[in-house]
This record gives C-alpha cells, structure tokens and sequence, in this order.
C-alpha cells in the first residue's frame, strides 16, 4: 500500500483520473470565463454547463476501470471499502444537511459538494483502513 | 468452480439477511413517525433557535441509522456471492449519484435550474442501487 505506483493498474487508474482532473480544470476555467464574457443562455448554456461534468465522469469510470483491472483482490477490496465508506460519509451529511435545509435557514449544499465530499471521506477512511490492515 | 446463483426468491432464510430486515423495516417505520412529527411540531409550534435545530436533525438520526445498518449487514453477511453482489450495486448506485449531483450541480451554477434538495441524494441512491441489483440479478441468474 505504500508505493501502490509499482501496481500496473493502479499506475494506470492515477495517470487516468490525473489526466480527467487536468481536463476538468481545463473546463471549469473556460466555462466559467465563457459565461462570464459572453452570457450564454437556452440549450447553450446547459450544453456548456454540463462540459465539466464529463471530466468528473472520466474520474468516476476510471474508478470503475480500476477495480475491474486490479488483479490483486486485497488491493481491490481495499479499494471497495474506501468507496463504502465515502459513500456512507456522503449520505450521512447530505441526510442530515438536507434535513436542516428543510426546516432550518442554513446555507444551500450544492450538489457538486456531494462529490468533493466522497473524496473528503474516503481519504479521511485511507489512514484508517491502513492502520486496520498494517 | 461451481457455478453460483443468488438466493433471491426467500432471501429472509439468510440470517444477515433476516437481522437486516429486522433492523431495516422498525428504523423507516421511524424515519416515518420522526419526520412527521418534526413536520407537525414545527407547523404548530414553530420553535426557533436551539430546539428548531435540534428538530431539524432529527429526521436525519434513522437515515443515518439505516446506512450503518447496511454496513452491519455487509459486515456480518457471510454468503460471498450475496456480500458482492450487494456491494456491486452500492458501486453502481455510487457512480450514478455522483454522475447526477455533479450535472445538477453544474447546471445549477450556470444556468436557472432548480435547486437539488441535498435530502434527495439518499433516496435517489437507493433508486439507482435498486436499479442496479435488478441488472445484476439478470446477469447472476
């Protein structure tokens, strides 16, 4: 787990989400430039709205990828246990934000939120599982 | 290898299955009780400060209590196939949750869409991994 570069796939699975969050940078800058400039409104807008999102995707499949090419099933399951326990950590804030949103004047959670989110909670999980596996 | 098959026609002679299902269904039937009693309370009352807060999160304490009631589930399932199979459709409801709030969240940035009720992402989830577990459950058959 420490030098998990020297794994083919999961070389492959950082070089690919590395690439897509280039991409998504690259996509969110120029969006934002565009609308900002020229003011785009009607099935442009939303065509250009959606542009970062496909970066996002690349990431999510290239998640998918990995675990389909990982041969090493610790690594894999891993893996799937981080995803878990984003995914619960997601669910619980967003339960419990929204929940507050309902009756409460708090700030509006965007849903972007939801995926920076997941990342927070699976490496708040990463040093845990390590310490569970050392 | 012997070729496997889900169990899904009487699932409750899984004992992980059966403690699932007997934690599951009292903690919803709360949700329910928790949400509507929030819902009148504060209609009637209308309660402020502290109370209104603490109100508020009540209906989120069952939920949250649901998604570690399938973390047990997965912990104590001891059926591999089943474990799997379950966690391959969470994968999935995870990947499609993400692929929308990520859409929602854009077009909410740019353009005049509704705003997406961050409640919302639990029950579209379960959709998706509901979606999911029927796809998978034809390709295990």
């Amino acid at each position: 787990m420490g030098c998990s570069l020297k794994n083919p796939a999961a070389r492959r699975f950082v070089y690919r989400s590395l690439t897509a969050n280039a991409v998504y940078i690259v996509l969110i800058v120029s969006t934002a430039l565009y609308f900002h400039r020229f003011h785009p409104h009607g099935p442009l807008a939303y065509l250009l709205a959606v542009l970062p999102a496909i970066a996002i995707f690349a990431v999510i499949v290239s998640l998918g990828v990995y675990l389909v090419e990982e041969k090493d099933e610790f690594q894999r399951n891993l893996m799937v246990e981080l995803l878990l326990w984003g995914l619960g950590g997601v669910l619980v804030i967003t339960s419990a934000w929204g929940s507050l949103e309902t009756f409460v004047h708090i700030p509006h959670l965007m849903p972007t939120m939801t995926y920076s989110l997941f990342w927070i909670f699976v490496g708040i999980s990463w040093p845990f599982l390590l310490r569970k596996y050392r | 290898m012997k070729e496997r098959k889900p169990n899904m026609g009487c699932l409750q002679k899984n004992p992980a299955i059966r403690r699932y299902l007997w934690r599951f269904i009292p903690t919803m039937v709360a949700y329910v009780v928790v949400l509507l009693f929030v819902e009148w309370f504060v209609h009637r009352y209308h309660p402020a400060g502290a109370l209104l807060d603490g109100m508020a999160v009540l209906p989120a304490i069952p939920l949250i209590g649901v998604i570690a009631i399938i973390g047990i589930y997965l912990a104590e399932e001891k059926d591999e196939f089943l474990r799997n199979l379950q966690i391959q459709s969470m994968l999935w409801g995870l990947g499609a949750i993400m692929a929308l709030t990520t859409v929602w969240g854009f077009l909410q940035i740019f353009t005049p869409i509704h705003r997406f009720q961050p409640f919302m992402t639990f029950p579209l989830f379960w959709c998706f991994q509901g979606i999911a577990t029927g796809v998978l459950q034809r390709k295990y058959r």
